[in-house]
Formats: C-alpha cells, structure tokens, sequence
C-alpha cells in the first residue's frame, strides 16, 4: 500500500520543478515583448528621421 | 545577402528538443520503470529530480566560474556574459534543491531543516555565497571593472563545492543522517535506480544548456537592441 502523504510530497516536488519552468518561460516571454516594444520604438525613431530629412 | 547562406542548425531547438525527450523518459522510467524503494518507500522517487538538481546547480556554478576564469585570460566581454548568465540560472536551481530537499526532509525526518546536517548546510553556504555574487555584481557599473569582479568571484566560489563534499565525507562518521548517493565504492544504489538517475540527470543537464542558450541568446539581442537604439537617437 502507498503511504498517501508520501505520493502528495512527490507531486509536489515534481509539480514544484514544472511551475519553476514555466515561470521561467514565462518571464523570458515577458522579456521577448519588452525587445518588442523596443524595436517598434526604434522603428518609429526611424520612420520620423526618414519624415525630418524628406 | 549571401544567396549560398545555409541557416545556421539552432543549437537551442536541438537541446530543447533532447530535453523534452529525455525529460519524458526520465519520468516515465520515475513512475512506472523504477522499484519503490524498500527502506524509504515511495518518497524515494523525489531522489531521482532533487539530486540530478542539485548536481546541475554545481555544474551551473562550476560552468559560470570556467567562463569567468577564460574572462580573466582573455578579456573577452561575450565571456563575461557567458559566466553571468549560467550563474543566475545556477541560483534558479538552487532555490529548487533546496525547496525540494525540504519537501524530502519533511517526509523522512518530520522537519522541514535540520542545522545539524552538513550537507544541508554546506550546501546553503554555496548557494549564499553565489547569491551575494548578483549583489557584488549589480553594485558595480556595466564594464570591464564589473566583468573582472563578477569573474573573480565566480571562481572564488566554485572552489567551495569540492570543500562541501570533502567537508559531507569527513562528517559522514559523525551525524550521517542525510543519504549519501556516492561513496568510495561507487553508486550507493542498485542497477535500475541508478539508470534512471543517470537518464535523469542527463535531463536536468540537458534543460539547464538550454535555458542557458535562451537566456543567452535574449541578453545578446537586448544589448543590440540598446545599441541600436543609441545609434538611432533615442535614449539606450
């Protein structure tokens, strides 16, 4: 017979590792969409030099 | 552009690809391969995840004080990069061994730490110390001065993890309470159990290359984005 509490610690430590990687992933992804901005910043940097100098 | 130009294979598809495979067959052989053991029972499976974790948080801070020592040589600022970014995700792994370990602790022993533990504690002091690295690191100003510091410090602090496992055998004889998985005569398991370690740990080690090739690859594109945005005008 499996002793119940022991099958709920190892979920949790198996659980516990899955939601750290997704945090992660998570975090990188909020990183990804601050670059993102970025680049439609600089873009739009570019586009009003290009409106300046015509 | 180079009409001939092959893309490039991208290495962190590739180890992201092994990681998934290898992590599907580490926990497949966890739960339906492996024999529950007999002495410690079902909890023991949290073994084959805590200590392949553990194992990588060494191998994460011994990965970013070889980058920080090939910093001091060859003065090289990608290699500065290359020495912070495995010791961020060396922390990550900590926190992890330690959380896990606790949850471990809690089952065996009925106490979430026990300070009388060498192991446990030695372990703490690693992780301590290569957390202070982040304060020493971020208290100095981007640079060659901060790259030099960050790299010392990285080496300084791979030298205690050979100190932490010559410290855990001396006190074996003492207050041997925590499992030790290998002694002087190998593998302090039988054969199945130490597959699946192995498939495990090759799994951990597999996911931590490629988080490091991600993380890496999303700092080199902020810096160019600063770059760029500098050349643009703007403000970096």
């Amino acid at each position: 017979m499996i002793d119940e509490f022991a099958v709920k610690s190892v979920a949790a430590v198996y659980g516990l590792a899955w939601v750290v990687t997704l945090a992660y992933i998570g975090i990188l992804n909020a990183k990804m969409g601050r670059m993102e901005r970025q680049l439609d910043e600089i873009a739009a940097l570019m586009e009003h030099r290009a409106a300046s100098d015509a | 552009m180079n009409g001939s130009h092959r893309a490039r294979p991208d290495r962190a598809t590739a180890a992201a690809t092994a990681a998934a495979l290898l992590m599907a067959l580490a926990l497949a052989m966890i739960f339906f391969y492996v024999p529950t053991d007999v002495s410690e029972g079902y909890s023991q499976r949290i073994f084959y995840f805590h200590v392949p974790i553990a194992l990588t948080t060494y191998f994460l801070f011994t990965w970013g004080a070889v980058n920080g020592a090939r910093f001091l040589l060859k003065r090289d600022m990608s290699l500065d990069l290359k020495s912070y970014v495995p010791m961020h995700l060396g922390v990550i792994f900590g926190s992890l061994t330690l959380v896990t370990g606790s949850i471990w602790a809690n089952i065996a022993w009925g106490t979430w730490w026990f300070w009388g533990d060498t192991q446990l504690t030695t372990f703490l002091i690693i992780f301590l110390f290569n957390c202070a690295y982040f304060m020493l690191r971020f208290s100095i100003e981007p640079g060659e001065r901060r790259a030099t510091f960050s790299a010392v410090y990285a080496v300084l602090g791979v030298g205690l993890i050979p100190l932490s496992v010559i410290g855990v055998h001396v006190a074996q004889t003492n207050d041997l309470i925590h499992p030790i998985t290998f002694n002087e005569n190998g593998a302090n398991m039988d054969g199945s159990m130490f597959l699946t370690f192995l498939v495990a740990l090759a799994a951990m080690i597999t996911l931590s290359v490629t988080m490091y090739l991600i993380e890496l690859r999303g700092k080199r594109i902020d810096d160019r984005l600063r770059a760029i945005r500098r050349l643009a005008g703007g403000e970096a």
